[in-house]
């Protein structure tokens, strides 16, 4: 069992990833799809990034030191300020700055907030242990791994709220469309970026079942399988039935997409635990 | 929804436990080494680790006493041998706990021991 600060840094690190990845993934949704309503969603997710980045950071500190007193020594916040880890925060807190200062712009904030979803995006992908092999290739994979997930994550509210307004089935499913269309180039991406980095990181089929990093890799790539179960049933069953007008179509979306946020969560969670305390197999 | 949520914290739990697989040590070697029987007590203690450290605290235990910060001195930056001056307490178990941070900034963390004999 790892100590009170592994488990506070894991619960960090799912707040941070939850945050960033749905604050930057509403804003692409909203930029790709011309989604009116997004501001709140945004602002809300990128307020939880914001917390969970500062906790996160703080956390490190308290790794340092072994005790609470670590979370806000100058030294130790200092010492981790000047390393790699220290860059990716800074890029962090700006980016979530900025898709929360674009919310609040009347005119242009889609822009600003875009740019500082790319941003915050970026911050991820350069964080893990994945840096170490200072190999751009990987960074590009993560990049476009992290792009797709977060489109993905950013669409599941918006089309949720419409997919629960009587009046607005014909938008909902005119969304669950557009999205399924997309994600049918995106998805892929998402899948091939993602073998492509295992591949590099654990190298072996051995290392994948025996290694507790390959393991919870395993368990990620259920759920995702899962999921994926899931949005295939959005967009072949209940999209089209929404699109011929049948309002029982888009309850059913509506809880999938429930339990598509479930899903999601999980991995999520085992993606907080793969980046926190195991380590890639040597 | 109890069902998933049911899983879920199931999952979780799973998961929790499957991280007592830890990673291996970034230490390459100690002197004395882990779980050492020596016949006296050394003056210091080496550590040499695989990659480039800073070392941000180490505390000592010897046998059943409350632990203490060892005193680093001033290696105050990154590097991968270290040594630390010991104090004697006479015959038993001094185990270790190390604290520091990799230079690509992740926290690092582990414990030895080794025994002084009768």
């Amino acid at each position: 069992m790892p100590d009170v600060w592994s488990i506070a840094t894991i619960l960090a690190k799912f707040g941070l990833y939850l945050g960033v990845l749905t604050a930057a993934g509403t804003v692409f949704a909203a930029a790709m799809f011309k989604l009116e309503q997004y501001r709140k969603l945004a602002l809300g997710f990128a307020v939880v990034g914001l917390v969970s980045s500062i906790a996160a950071f703080s956390l490190g500190g308290a790794m340092l030191t072994g005790d609470a007193s670590g979370l806000i020594d100058p030294e130790m916040l200092g010492l981790l300020w000047s390393t790699p880890v220290g860059t990716a925060f800074a890029y962090r807190l700006a980016g979530l700055g900025l898709i929360v200062f674009g919310v609040m712009l009347k005119r242009g904030g889609l822009l600003v907030s875009l740019v500082g979803a790319i941003a915050a995006l970026l911050s991820l992908a350069q964080i893990g242990h994945i840096p170490d092999r200072e190999n751009i290739f990987l960074v590009s994979a993560l990049f476009v791994h992290l792009a797709a997930v977060a489109l993905w994550v950013g669409i599941l509210t918006p089309l949720d709220r419409l997919a629960q307004i009587p009046d607005a089935l014909k938008e909902a499913a005119t969304l669950g469309h557009q999205f399924g269309k997309v994600a049918a180039i995106t998805v892929p991406l998402l899948i091939v970026a993602g073998i492509a980095m295992s591949y590099q990181l654990v190298g072996s089929a051995t290392a994948l079942t025996t290694s507790g990093y390959g393991q919870a890799l395993l368990l990620k790539v259920a759920l995702v399988a899962g999921l994926l179960g899931l949005a295939a049933a959005n967009k072949l069953r209940f999209v089209p039935r929404m699109q011929s007008g049948d309002p029982d179509a888009a309850a059913h979306l509506s809880r999938s997409i429930t339990l598509e946020w479930l899903v999601v969560a999980i991995v999520l969670a085992t993606t907080a635990i793969l980046t926190s305390t195991l380590t890639v197999p040597t | 929804m109890i069902r998933p949520i049911r899983a879920a914290t199931a999952f979780i739990a799973v998961s929790f436990m499957a991280t007592s697989a830890f990673a291996h040590s970034p230490l390459e070697a100690t002197e004395p080494v882990n779980g050492a029987v020596v016949a006296s007590v050394p003056t210091e203690l080496f550590l040499d680790f695989k990659k480039d450290i800073r070392l941000t605290r180490v505390t000592m235990t010897h046998a059943d006493s409350t632990s203490a910060d060892m005193d680093l001195g001033d290696s105050k930056g990154f590097t991968d041998k270290f040594t630390i001056p010991l104090q004697d307490f006479g015959p038993g178990v001094y185990s270790f706990e190390w604290r520091g941070l990799g230079d690509d900034g992740h926290p690092m963390t582990d414990t030895f021991s080794f025994t002084v004999s009768e």
